[in-house]
């Protein structure tokens, strides 16, 4: 394809030719996020290193009417990054710069590359640290969270991406370099700054962001309870949230995932155990031990069995240390898995979770389960073999069912994870046609040729085919 | 149809008697001088659906509006048509208190929802001016907020979901119920702080608060402006969490006032009230005042009320958004004209109070060159119409935004029926 060859010569031109991967092999690692049941192979990756030369390559891209998408660390798990329509992939990895940290404001000024936790560790030594925390913190990337507007096990107390994102600078899927928000809190006008955020990297390109630095609390206090049922532990988190003590986190892992983690770090957990909360208290010292207290008689009520307390900050990390090894166990279960991201009404774990047993019993498939309990966002884990084609299509509905719960129970489909491909043929089970097409209005102001990461988060019409539904007429929505 | 008693037999047919208002009471709800053709009050999505419809065929501007505490703000409208007042949908729809989340009807006022959550120990943790009368609706199309925001945040914070009729007709909702949702664009976005000017937002789940069990406050005068700055922004980066931290310049006291409130369990206020006291004794505080109980609520009540004004009146109330770092130069230099003054330091966001006098246009233009030059942006809050016919409330949008956003109203609003011209650049 001579458009093709002459588009890679022009990359080549802009960026020197070892920025500008072609090789098959080379493209190969660029085929897949973290959810690597999905995958679609690139034209050819290209390495920026500076705004100016994003929107250089956007603008390339344009000319050669080929789609374009953008790459932070690739620990997505819904196919965000994937090129499903082939084109450029833009690595922003080399764009790791720190550029300015304001302590007195809270505020760091950072290239997109950055790696979450690696912010946090240039702030530690003053006593701050970035808030939002995904449990893949150490590889994804501020500008991932960005497109994603990425939570984490903290983001009960401390809210999401979207809350501690002040001020973007974006190249435009037509190539121009715009600046929205700012170093205060809101500027006049829409938010587009806020509209950006979660807009999945379809909206453009975030080259630089303003963000909040949040002061490291005073203290901390970790405790993890073991239960002997999961009624048991999802009753308890949604009386700690009803009893008005909103922990730092509050995390659930289930009988499954306990299995797991014994057979592959040997925590000590009781094998006999349906469930194991974590929650941890932070803030000021002074008084945190009557909140420990309601909690410890909480958990009491309901039956835990166990209560392990974190006596230092090494036992501490310990406790955490279980909770963020759930996911490097999960090769122990099954070759594959697929993590689901349902988002219900804490007073609904209960149910949700019952039905969700109920699901994996119907369709013998195994279904671990590890979540942000306190936000009622949970992570079925949907254990499979790849291979096996039988059970590839019981997946399928599996998938579908247990996101089919959370919608009839008044919740979402995806908590953090983003729609992507993973989940866009969901979409209509909480979403109307109009709600539908008034995000589509959005994005087609930002984005009007599409080139900008397509195939993305909209259903299609195979979509509502396999939901049994009819799109209804968009009639009277936005044109 | 020029008559403004047929248009409003016309609208009587579509919300019935009672959802319109008197005429006697139409002039309440003049907007800079322009008192409108029809006040309606709709009792249902239907009734909001059928006035736009009416509307959009007689090209009738429609004005959205809660209790109408916010009339002053914005632009002057181009046109004042028919108000459409959510007073009468003010149902709370959903409130299941250990989900710690809530669902309303827009025109319910914020007082009333208050009291229902009270009685379950949980509050919705925004307290913007106008507290007797302001509804959810208004609260949210403003992005309205009080000083609580230091610590909860604003309504961009707190809105999960949004239901929303578009000028079309058309019902949409955006966002969810759940605290975490990232299920297609965040819309909800868009509709905060839209002035009304996208949409009639009709119902909004929101995220709640337990309420804390206990709240008191240190005062304490200040001989200059840095001093109190720089004593409350220490408060601000110690290892306490404020809920709070003011500062008040008014015609009470000579010098500049520091309040910094604090709320929690009892054991954890007391140790902030006595870290804060170190800090503002150690810079130099004149009689630091710990208030608590009754005088806790009546000195924050007229904290809260300070950016408040009457509808027609001569006062002008500015906003203006800094670097928090920025706020005490800043302070010290517009204190020389006379205005009355509340920052939230902690946020950084300051309050003028002013009457409107000859000038003041160009005082103001002045002053907002050197606050976007600095990063910040200066927002007339109220003001006479005669400020705003010299000076744009919202300053200025870089013309690449300035283009989304024009775009955004555009495809929202196709036939800019709502509130038109009193939002930014023109929409
Ligand atoms: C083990 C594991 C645990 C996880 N835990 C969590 C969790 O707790 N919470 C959570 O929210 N997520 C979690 N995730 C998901 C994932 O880490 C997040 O979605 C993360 O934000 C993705 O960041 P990334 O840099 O890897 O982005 P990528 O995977 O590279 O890209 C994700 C999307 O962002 C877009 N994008 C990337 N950079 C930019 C940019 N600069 N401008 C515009 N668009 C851009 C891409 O086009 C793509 O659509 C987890 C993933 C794994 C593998």
């Amino acid at each position: 394809m001579p458009q093709k060859e002459q588009l890679i010569a022009e990359l080549s031109d802009l960026l020197g030719p070892r920025n500008v991967l072609t090789d098959a092999t080379a493209l190969s690692v660029y085929e897949c996020d973290a959810a690597p049941s999905f995958k679609a192979m690139p034209d050819v990756v290209v390495f920026a290193d500076t705004a100016q030369q994003v929107s250089d390559i956007v603008k390339l891209a344009n000319k050669h009417n080929t789609p374009f998408i953008a790459r932070g660390g690739g620990t997505g798990l819904s196919g965000g990054m994937l090129s499903v329509q082939g084109g450029i992939i833009i690595a922003l990895n080399r764009m790791n710069r720190i550029l300015e940290i304001d302590y007195e404001n809270e505020r760091a000024v950072v290239e997109p590359g950055v790696v979450n936790l690696l912010l946090t560790h240039a702030v530690q030594n003053e006593g701050y640290h970035y808030a939002p925390d995904p449990s893949s913190q150490k590889a994804c990337t501020i500008g991932g969270n960005i497109a994603e507007n990425s939570g984490g096990p903290h983001t009960l107390k401390y809210g999401v991406t979207s809350d501690h994102v002040l001020g973007l600078e974006v190249v435009l899927p037509d190539g121009e370099i715009i600046e929205l928000g700012g170093v205060i809190e809101e500027t006049p006008g829409y938010d587009l700054r806020g509209v950006m955020i979660g807009s999945e990297g379809t909206f453009g390109i975030v080259t630089k962001a303003i963000v909040r630095l949040t002061r490291n609390p005073q203290a901390y206090q970790t405790a993890l309870a073991v239960f002997e049922t999961m009624d048991d532990a999802s009753n308890a988190v949604s009386t700690i949230i009803g009893a008005g003590i909103i922990p730092a986190a509050l995390e659930m892992m289930d009988s499954l995932v306990i299995r797991a983690l014994e057979e592959a770090f040997q925590f000590g957990f009781p094998l006999d155990a349906e469930a194991i909360l974590i929650v941890e208290l932070d803030g000021i010292k002074a008084g945190m031990q009557n909140q420990t207290d309601r909690i410890l008689e909480i958990f009491k009520q309901h039956n835990a069995r166990d209560v392990n307390y974190a006596k230092d900050d090494a036992e501490r990390q310990q406790l955490w240390k279980a909770r963020k090894s759930a996911f490097g166990s999960f090769g122990r279960l099954a070759p594959n898995y697929i993590t689901q991201d349902g988002v219900v009404p804490r007073t609904r774990l209960p149910k949700v979770l019952r039905r969700i047993s109920e699901i994996s019993e119907k369709y013998q498939i195994p279904i671990a389960n590890v979540f942000h309990a306190g936000d009622g966002n949970i992570h079925p884990i949907v254990l499979f073999n790849e291979r096996d084609a039988d059970q590839c299509e019981r997946v399928e509905h599996v998938n579908m069912e247990i996101l089919s719960v959370c919608a009839e129970v008044g919740g979402t489909i995806t908590g953090e994870h983003g729609i992507g491909v993973e989940k866009m043929d969901y979409m209509p089970l909480i979403f109307s046609d109009a709600d539908l097409q008034v995000m589509a209005t959005v994005k087609d102001i930002f984005n009007p040729t599409g080139l900008c990461n397509p195939g993305k988060i909209f259903p299609t019409p195979a979509s509502y085919a396999k939901l049994g539904l009819q799109p209804e007429s968009a009639s009277g929505g936005l044109k | 149809m020029s008559n403004a008693a047929a248009l409003r037999d016309e609208l009587q047919r579509i919300v019935g008697e009672s959802g319109i208002l008197p005429d006697a009471q139409i002039a309440n709800y003049t907007i800079d001088g322009l008192t409108p053709k029809a006040v309606v009050l709709p009792a249902s999505v239907w009734e909001i659906q059928d006035v736009l419809r009416f509307a959009a065929a007689q090209h009738l501007s429609v004005i959205p509006a809660g209790s109408g505490s916010k009339l002053q703000s914005g632009n002057s409208p181009e046109k004042v048509d028919i108000v459409l007042a959510m007073t009468h949908i003010n149902e709370v729809v959903e409130y299941e208190p250990a989900d710690l989340t809530v669902t309303v009807e827009a025109g319910i006022q914020l007082t009333a929802l208050q009291e229902k959550l009270a009685d379950n120990g949980q509050f919705l943790p925004l307290n913007p001016p106008y507290a007797s009368r302001c509804t959810l609706g208004g609260i949210v199309a403003a992005n309205a907020s009080g000083y609580l925001r230091l610590r909860y945040g604003t309504a961009r914070n707190l809105v999960l979901g949004l239901r929303v009729v578009h000028a079309s007709g058309t019902v949409v909702k955006s966002g969810g119920k759940v605290v975490k949702n990232v299920a297609g664009y965040d819309v909800n976005k868009l509709y905060i702080g839209s002035f009304g000017t996208l949409g009639i937002l009709t119902e909004m789940t929101l995220k709640l608060s337990p309420i804390p069990a206990r709240q008191a406050l240190l005062t304490a005068q200040f001989q200059d402006m840095q001093a109190a700055a720089k004593t409350g922004l220490s408060i601000v980066g110690s290892q306490t969490l404020p809920d709070f931290v003011n500062l008040l310049v008014n015609s009470e006291h000579a010098g500049p006032t520091l309040v910094a409130g604090f709320g929690g369990d009892a054991e954890t206020v007391t140790w902030q009230l006595e870290q804060a006291r170190r800090i503002m004794e150690l810079n130099g505080a004149i009689g630091v005042k710990e208030v608590e109980g009754e005088s806790f609520q009546k000195l924050n009540d007229a904290i809260r009320a300070f950016a408040e004004s009457e509808n027609e009146s001569r006062t002008v109330i500015v906003q203006v958004n800094l670097k928090r770092t920025d706020i005490a130069e800043f302070a010290e230099n517009v204190l020389t004209n006379n205005a009355e003054m509340l920052a939230l330091l902690g946020s950084g966001v300051l309050y003028l109070k002013m009457e409107q006098v000859e000038g003041l246009a160009e005082t103001l233009a002045t002053l907002r060159e050197r606050v976007v030059a600095a990063h910040g942006s200066l927002i007339i809050e109220s003001a006479p119409p005669e400020l705003k016919q010299q000076l744009d409330v919202w300053g200025p949008v870089a013309p690449r935004a300035r283009n989304l956003m024009q775009q955004l109203k555009a495809r929202f609003d196709e036939r800019n029926l709502l509130n038109p011209g009193r939002f930014v650049s023109g929409i």
